[in-house]
């Protein structure tokens, strides 16, 4: 039988390293005009702009500690934005990240407050049960084949139910942990830098992005995702067990959830188990604008990030320019349609 | 060049072999006893009309079916394929017609997807790696590509050498490809068919479907033909005739009595077109319908044939042309111009395009015309629409327990006579069936066969687009015979035959002459 | 893509303009961060608070999440009210713990805080304008002695037991009887937290375990019309005497099947914080409690100008 050659053992061209899995062919001109990269582009001046033209408007703007306080108030929703952010990008969706942050926020009560457990037992509650409750979506969503739109929907009642019931609808308050609210409210950085009081809420924030970023684009899970959402049959005959990777991305997410969990919590003291249904759109309306697709493959963690600093700068400036409340509402709803529709647009001319 | 390809092929034994494989799905014999020997660096062609078996028998060699009976080698020994990653092992590698790439990962990514080179602690990716490998095979297909580019943004030639890739990555020594240049230019299926000869001097067997004579010539060294399920013969390409391959294609013991077909040369012309054009789908379509006529329509699939009927019905837009109706200028833009128009269309795929499966027999016989059912211009007269299906039940001899019977339940047959009855209801003059008596058994077929002839006895003008050649040559009066967006013919009833059929189906304009040129060159005496 | 920044910038230059957006330095600032926003209850606040703007010429805005549970929410809302610098503020706290870093920061900046409604469970405010909720359930204590003819079994359907409110109403109503009217007995004070499905239910079982219950009493809108629809559904005769208004309370009222009702003033409520701001900062000394006052009303009075002034739809 004539032996033929292995194609792998032959070298000939040696790559430079590439850092990025979405880079485009080539040289740095080509990177620079890809529409990944413009689309992030995009989206930063758009924050860009937002930020200069409050400034403007209204001096109270830029000061220090507003711009504190708006950092504080994206902490939450950007997490949040960041575990949808995965889903997302493997077209599917997840509408119970809201209830589960508080079912999270809820146990981690139980273990410190009811069971009187110290702070790490805590912190470990608020994570393993967000990752239990993603489990179940996952499991609902890859092996019975429920759709991840149903499937999520049912999970946000139950949770929301649950949230209720185990906390017998009352807060539950964290006094006997003193140093719980330290997760969110003290500052590691203000105590380094006395000029930047950021809370660790917002440490914790550009943690979780960093690590969420690597894993999304350095790791094996982080391909899969991808490859998940842009083509799943696809994946599937080129035998990879879709059904494994489905259930672990919903897994991871929902852990990030019980990141969420953990910093509203000790934002508020307290876990408030009437809080949370809601804030699934907030969440999806941040990777949205961020320009990360609904119909998968592609989606970067950057982007959500700033897609969520663009709706609370947004909030914020409106607030600080005293423009009524009803009004802001309707102008968040007409940017959202509009980084759809974008993202609409986009697709078509591919 | 000839020598050098026979020393190859005659140097082993077979890369692989399949003997007496049959495989059977519910109600249909797929594949009879079919065989295919493949050398190594050989490139043999699979030819055979659609529906002959050779997808079937591609997908049991690649292990998405699993045969019923027969045996496979793999260089000499007895195999057992009972999945893909199977074939994959054995270095069996199969290029769909549909590509199988995710569009949002690069050309390595997708190359290398579920075997991903790992870094560190080995949940960590090694894209240096990854792209470094992608290149290397990339290298030995002598194929620019920089393997970081998005698979989404090449066009489907590169798409496909991206597959290739993706195969030869398993070290498959035998590559199967499903049409392979439908979406190519000139210039891309050069670029394939260099690869092609590369990987036949490294001793890849590449199995080569295609319904592509002139391709054939080109590349292929060995042909075997199929037909309805059964291994016809293998033959060299060079000493072979185009007409023999047809022959063996076509040649079937028809139906013995033809029915007579009466002429309809004199009957006005009904419908006429002039300059069909829609980009390659539709190039310079014309052609005339009379009334009482059946016009059959016989090409293979993708030939335009049905992107014609669509056009025409208005249901996709044309870039140029224009229809007359009854000698008037028609304007056509939707489907419901069309319809004022007289024309209906019975589309290929019943379920999707002609019935509201989920609808019962009586809403769907009065689909089209509701508007004639209604009291008061707003609710409908249930008594009108009972009494108007029970009418054509009873005409069309619809086997159905019930008008009111969920339409979906009913055999293809009898769903097929539905949608007859919806635009019969409707009063068209001009009827396009598309693939007719698909899925539909015997029985059904001729009930069917003579409905048809009965509109046409009525005076109805009907276009019958079929690829089953045997019920083209029975019903038409004239046919007309399509090939990659043209006609390229036209026959009489009279002069009809499989083979003419076939012929014209298969030209393809740029190289009639290189065909004609090859056989003159092939046969020796003549 | 150019299209979408200017849109951002386009939209909000019109609502800049649109609203009073860009401050004037010399007006006085006075921002109410409310508990709620969407309820006719809070329009009503903001509505006052709007006259009192206008009469005493300084500048309001009112703003409030859009449910009760949405404590963060109302931290951004203050940190941002008091990021404009205003003159002073008014607040009616979810969490009063969540609030007091940001109440301390307005103390420090010499903002004075006039709290409102519930008020803040802290020393901080100057005031609180506020109902008297223990008083005001109390009169309805009277009132529904008065229907009954000072004996029978009584219930209480109560929004909840943790707000200050819940607890004063419910408590207010309680005690009275207990020390005016010995022949009433309250066999079952149940929560229905404000929801009027769920207080229907509860009145339903009510009625079910007490077949010779005379009077209910619902502790706020929520509560009351699920008391109606309860006793309605039970197709039972009882004494219904409800909280706040409401359209459905006042057609109730007006056509028989609620006794009464006790009323706050939540006009007033909001015109008296500003009231109370405006005099904080002149420098005026202010009482711990304003009380914004409440009134009973029947079929016999609902139709007066007074009274209607003060109920909402």
């Amino acid at each position: 039988m004539a032996t033929t050659p292995n194609p792998l053992s032959q070298t000939t061209l040696t790559m430079t390293s590439t850092t990025d899995s979405e880079a485009g062919a080539g040289s740095l001109r080509a990177r620079l005009f890809h529409p990944s990269t413009r689309q992030k582009l995009l989206a930063f001046a758009s924050l860009l702009a937002l930020v200069v033209f409050f400034s403007v408007a209204n001096d109270n703007f830029l000061q220090i500690d507003n711009l504190v306080s708006i950092l504080q108030s994206t902490a939450v929703n950007g997490v949040l934005a960041i575990a949808c952010t995965f889903v997302i990008i493997t077209a599917g969706i997840d509408l119970s990240v809201g209830t589960m942050m508080t079912f999270c926020s809820v146990m981690a009560g139980v273990f410190l407050t009811y069971w009187g457990l110290p702070i790490y037992f805590g912190i470990f509650a608020a994570i393993f049960f967000g990752a239990l409750c993603g489990w179940t979506s996952g499991m609902l969503i890859a092996k019975l084949k429920v759709p991840p739109f149903i499937a999520t929907l049912g999970m946000m009642m139950l949770l929301k139910g649950l949230s209720l019931v185990i906390s017998g609808t009352k807060p539950i308050y964290f006094n006997d942990t003193p140093s719980f609210p330290q997760i969110s409210q003290e500052s590691l950085i203000g105590d380094l830098i006395p000029a930047l009081p950021i809370p660790n809420a917002v440490l914790i924030l550009f943690l979780v992005a960093i690590a969420a970023g690597v894993i999304l684009n350095k790791t094996v899970f982080g391909r899969y995702t991808f490859a998940l959402g842009s083509n799943e049959e696809a994946l599937r005959l080129s035998g990879v067990k879709v059904d494994f990777w489905k259930v672990t991305v919903y897994t991871v997410s929902g852990a990030i959830c019980g990141i969420a969990g953990l910093l509203i919590a000790s934002r508020l003291n307290s876990a408030q188990p009437a809080l949370g249904q809601g804030y699934e759109l907030d969440a999806i309306a941040a990777v949205v604008i961020g320009g990360t697709s609904l119909s998968g493959g592609t989606g970067t963690i950057l982007g959500t990030i700033i897609g969520a600093f663009i709706m609370s700068v947004l909030i914020n400036g409106l607030r600080i320019m005293s423009v009524a409340q009803e009004w802001q509402t309707v102008v968040t709803g007409v940017i959202i349609i509009l980084a759809v529709y974008m993202d609409i647009l986009r697709r078509r001319r591919q | 060049m000839q020598s050098e390809q026979t020393e190859t092929a005659n140097e082993s034994g077979y890369l692989i072999s399949l003997r007496n494989v049959t495989k059977r799905f519910p109600g249909v014999l797929a594949l009879d006893n079919c065989q295919l020997d493949l050398l190594p660096g050989e490139v043999h062609a699979l030819m055979g009309e659609n529906g002959a078996g050779k997808s079937t028998l591609m997908k049991i060699l690649s292990g998405v079916y699993q045969k019923d009976e027969g045996s496979i080698f793999v260089d000499g020994k007895e195999v057992d394929i009972d999945g893909p990653r199977a074939a994959q092992e054995l270095g069996i590698g199969i290029i769909h017609q549909e590509l199988n790439l995710m569009n949002h990962l690069s050309a390595a990514q997708n190359i290398f997807i579920g075997r991903e080179p790992r870094g560190r602690f080995g949940m960590f990716l090694d894209e240096e790696a990854l792209n470094r490998q992608a290149a290397a095979i990339f290298a030995r297909m002598r194929l620019k590509l920089d393997p970081r580019t998005q698979v989404g943004e090449l066009t489907v030639a590169k798409q496909q050498m991206v597959e290739i890739a993706k195969a030869l990555s398993f070290d498959s020594r035998v590559l199967i490809m499903d049409e392979p240049t439908a979406a190519l230019n000139n210039a891309e299926i050069d670029e394939l068919f260099r690869i092609i000869r590369d990987l036949q001097t490294q001793g890849v067997g590449i199995v080569y479907i295609s319904h592509k004579m002139d391709e054939l010539r080109r590349i292929s060294n060995r042909v075997t033909v199929m037909r309805d399920g059964k291994y016809i013969a293998t033959v060299p390409t060079e000493e072979t005739p185009i007409d023999t391959i047809i022959g063996m294609m076509v040649g079937r013991q028809l139906d013995s009595a033809r029915p007579v077909i009466a002429n309809a040369g004199d009957n006005k012309i009904v419908l006429e077109v002039k300059g069909l054009t829609r980009g390659h789908a539709i190039r310079d379509v014309s052609f005339q319908l009379r009334k009482g006529e059946i016009l059959g329509f016989a090409g293979l699939m993708g030939a335009g044939r049905t992107e014609v009927a669509r056009a025409i019905f208005g249901a996709d837009p044309l870039e140029a042309g224009e229809i007359f109706i009854h000698g008037g200028k028609a304007v056509i833009k939707s489907p419901s111009d069309a319809v004022a128009h007289g024309i209906g269309y019975l589309s290929e795929d019943r379920k999707h395009f002609g019935l509201a499966t989920g609808l019962d027999v009586k809403a769907n016989v009065v689909m089209s015309s509701m508007n004639r059912f209604l009291k008061k211009g707003l609710f409908l007269d249930q008594a009108a629409i009972r009494s108007t299906a029970q009418g054509y039940v009873r005409q069309l001899a619809i086997k159905t327990p019930s008008i009111d019977q969920p339409a979906r339940l009913l055999s293809g047959g009898n769903q097929q006579k539905i949608v007859i009855a919806k635009w019969l209801l409707r009063d068209c003059d001009i009827l396009f069936f598309d693939e007719p008596t698909r899925g539909i058994d015997i029985g059904a077929k001729s009930e069917i066969y003579k409905l048809l002839n009965t509109l046409a006895e009525q005076g109805k003008a009907i276009v019958m687009i079929s690829s089953e050649l045997p019920e083209v040559l029975r019903m038409s009066h004239r046919v007309l015979v399509m090939c990659e967006g043209r006609i390229t013919g036209e026959l009489s009833a009279a002069e009809a035959s499989q083979e003419k059929i076939m012929q014209l189906a298969t030209q393809r304009p740029s190289t009639v002459a290189a065909v004609a040129a090859a056989d003159t060159a092939a046969t020796p005496t003549h | 893509m150019i299209k979408r920044r200017a849109l951002n910038i386009a939209l909000g230059l019109s609502f800049a303009f649109g609203a009073s957006g860009i401050a004037q330095a010399q007006e006085i600032y006075i921002p109410l961060v409310s508990k709620g926003f969407q309820h006719q209850f809070w329009q009503a606040v903001k509505a006052g608070a709007n006259q009192a703007a206008t009469d005493y010429k300084v500048k309001v805005t009112f703003e409030g999440p859009e449910t009760e549970a949405m404590v963060d929410k109302q931290i951004d809302m203050l940190s941002a009210a008091l990021a404009k610098k205003p003159q002073a503020i008014g607040f009616a706290a979810l969490d009063s713990k969540a609030a007091l870093p940001l109440l301390k920061k307005a103390q420090a900046a010499k903002i004075p805080v006039i709290a409102f409604d519930s008020g803040v469970d802290s020393d901080i405010p100057v005031t609180t304008t506020t109902t008297d909720n223990k008083a005001a359930a109390a009169l309805a204590a009277d009132k529904m002695a008065e229907l009954i003819g000072k004996e029978g079994e009584v219930a209480v359907v109560a929004h909840d037991q943790t707000s200050r409110t819940g607890i004063d109403r419910r408590d207010g109503f309680v005690d009275r009887m207990k020390s005016a009217y010995p022949k009433i007995k309250i066999v079952s004070i149940q929560y229905g937290a404000g929801d009027q499905l769920k207080s229907t239910e509860v009145t339903k079982s009510i009625l079910q375990a007490y077949p010779k219950l005379k009077g209910a009493f619902g502790t706020n809108e929520g509560s009351a019309i699920g008391v109606l629809n309860g006793a309605r559904e039970m197709k039972r005769k009882v004494v219904i005497i409800g909280f706040d208004s409401g359209k459905q309370q006042k057609d109730a009222i007006r056509d028989g099947q609620m006794a009464g009702a006790i009323t706050q003033n939540p006009v007033g409520i909001g015109y008296k914080t500003v009231e109370a701001a405006v005099k904080a900062l002149k420098g005026e000394k202010l009482p711990k409690i304003i009380d914004t006052g409440f009134y009973w009303y029947d079929k016999s009075n609902i139709a007066d100008p007074k009274i209607a002034a003060v109920l909402y739809d």
